[in-house]
């Protein structure tokens, strides 16, 4: 087997640029990480502690990534650490997103946190780790470096997803995230080994350079190691074909869990793909760009068609979520052109599936078990801001006008429209209006079928935020989008 | 005849199939994680083999870190597994049906 790229290697990076805002953000959280555990073993102080360090954290990292934004996006993009994090407009918005996300899952799920007595301490802090590991996707540049944030992000969410051990269900969708979540993992890997065979470099901007200037005359590594990195990438964010770990997941981890892992993978993954496919691998486009299109449309359809079967909330959130990434790869088809309206589209939807799964979360009890859509019969009249909030998210999901989910839509379909996917928009216009269905279903079920229970859900204060602060977003994203679209064309590599 | 580390990266795809076929194919929980342990093991020769010829340190320097996070992966795989056993008594995964739809 001969290498084309034997005389090529990329050089040492001159000095060790270190630079302590670039990893600010995962600094303060594992501090806090630290503190929280070594406190919780010394002076045992209780829930309200661990929520106040939580909150620290969260602040801290935050407010790391603001300054990030601040000082390096667009020009000022820079790489420290000899080329392994990467600083940009990219990577900071990723944490202005993600951290919130956590936060607000971390609210929606702090019921179950209480229930869990000692081990609640353990929760939050996997859920810190989560958060520092995903916006490390976004900001790593380096394959090797890639791949152990998305391992960090990963190991920590299966434990998530089993965290309950008093229901049988929730073990089964921990064993089988961690199976097919390894599964993913090694084809991710494999593929980053055969694009290093290829170029000589784990590098992402060094991948770039070398693929700009070198001509590869036998290139069946590069491409089953692309092949292979979109197929790991597939795993992560739930597009079908690769999406049948996530109905079982979803539906038997912790609503608050859920609507974390629903989030935060949609965004590590689609920003770890977004750099990996317009930056390392641009020169390519003509290569995976079908690959994507075609992953998009099976997305869409099987997503839409699967979730109109379902007679379980989360179980029909985990089927959307399958059709939202194929909404979001559409963005994806025209390269780096798309890489705003992706984040658009990333956005508003972590805030929704976070919000939808907190109401299931609440309705379902401290447990957070199942969610039959039976429970939601009448649920305006027992609980109308629970019907207020999830209604919302429904029709915004679904993509109805002056919500953040038309703009959504509008923006991916355009940048598809813009790469010459006509097929791909028609595709996935008709998928959006039969998906309707079964977001109009909930709302239908909640405002015009009698309560079968009588009694109001009381909602707790953390869940209660976190709604308003969701359905403000969306409402406000979707009639006012502008400012978001002009701030997202900063958001990216540098 | 010698063994250029083209070889090796053949030998590393072999294994590499032959684990993903074990995860598709077996049923039993600890022998699926064992095939996952088998393709990452084939992914760390690539690394080595390439490495080698194209001369560069990257690869072996790659190799240590899927090591460290194979074992973290390992502790938690286990963990989920025994969880598993001690409900069901089994590892199978064919026990494992109580979500579908």
């Amino acid at each position: 087997m001969v290498f084309l790229s034997l005389s090529f290697w990329r050089e040492a990076g001159g000095a060790m640029n270190v630079n302590y805002l670039s990893v600010a953000p995962e600094l303060i959280l594992t501090v806090a990480v630290v503190l929280l555990l070594m406190i919780d073993v010394q002076w045992k102080p209780g829930y309200r502690w661990w929520g106040i360090a939580a909150a620290l954290g969260f602040a801290g990292a935050i407010a790391a990534s603001v300054m990030q934004w601040v000082g390096h996006r667009g020009e000022d993009a820079a790489e420290y650490f000899r080329g392994m994090i990467a600083t940009d407009g990219f990577s900071a918005f990723a944490g202005i997103l993600i951290f919130p996300i956590a936060a607000m899952a971390l609210m929606t799920a702090w019921p179950l946190v209480r229930s869990l007595g000692r081990r609640g301490a353990e929760f939050v802090v996997l859920v810190m780790i989560a958060a520092a590991g995903a916006h490390l996707m976004a900001a790593a540049s380096n394959l090797v470096m890639l791949f152990i944030a998305l391992e960090v992000f990963s190991i920590s969410l299966y434990v998530l997803a089993g965290f309950t051990r008093a229901r049988a269900d929730a073990d089964e969708a921990a064993l089988k995230y961690f199976l097919l979540g390894a599964l993913a993992s090694a084809i991710f890997l494999y593929g980053i080994a055969l694009v290093f065979a290829a170029t000589g470099t784990t590098s992402i901007t060094g991948i770039a350079t070398f693929l700009g200037n070198e001509l590869l005359f036998r290139p069946g590594i590069l491409l089953a190691g692309i092949a292979l990195l979109v197929v790991g990438l597939g795993f992560k964010v739930s597009a079908a074909p690769f999406h049948v770990w996530a109905p079982d997941v979803y539906q038997g981890a912790p609503g608050g869990v859920t609507g974390f892992l629903a989030a935060s993978a949609k965004i590590a993954g689609f920003a770890a793909a977004a750099r990996v496919l317009t930056v390392a691998l641009d020169a390519r486009i003509e290569d995976w760009a079908p690959a994507i299109g075609v992953i998009a449309a099976v997305s869409i359809v099987v997503g839409t068609l699967l979730a109109i079967a379902q007679t379980d909330l989360k179980r029909m959130l985990a089927y959307s979520s399958v059709a939202h990434a194929g909404f979001i790869l559409t963005a994806l088809v025209g390269g780096a052109a798309g890489v705003a309206d992706m984040w658009f589209y990333v956005a508003t939807y972590a805030v929704q599936v976070v919000a939808a799964f907190g109401v299931a979360a609440v309705v379902s009890g401290p447990q957070q078990g199942p969610a039959p859509l039976a429970d939601y019969a009448g649920l305006s009249t027992r609980s109308p801001g629970l019907a207020l909030a999830l209604g919302l998210m429904m029709l915004a999901m679904g993509g109805i006008p002056l919500t953040a989910g038309f703009v959504g839509k509008a923006a991916v379909f355009s940048a598809a429209l813009d790469a010459d996917y006509l097929w791909l928009v028609v595709l996935a216009l008709v998928a959006a209006v039969a998906g309707l269905f079964f977001y109009l279903r909930v709302v239908v079920l909640m405002y015009m079928q009698p309560a079968e229970g009588s009694g109001s859900v009381p909602v707790p204060l953390g869940a209660r935020i976190v709604l308003v602060v969701a359905a403000v977003v969306t409402v406000l994203a979707g009639v006012v989008p502008w400012p978001l679209l002009r701030w997202l064309g900063e958001a990216l590599p540098g | 005849m010698t063994v250029t580390p083209g070889w090796y990266m053949a030998l590393a795809a072999v294994l590499f199939v032959i684990g993903a076929s074990g995860i598709l194919l077996r049923r039993n929980a600890l022998v699926m994680f064992m095939s996952v342990e088998l393709m990452l093991n084939a992914v760390n020769l690539t690394f080595v083999a390439a490495g080698r010829e194209l001369n560069v340190i990257d690869g072996q320097i790659s190799v240590l870190f899927v090591m460290v996070v194979a074992a973290a992966e390992v502790v938690v795989g286990l963990a989920i597994i025994v969880a598993v056993f001690r409900r069901r008594k089994t590892a199978s995964v064919d026990e494992l049906a109580g979500l579908r739809g």
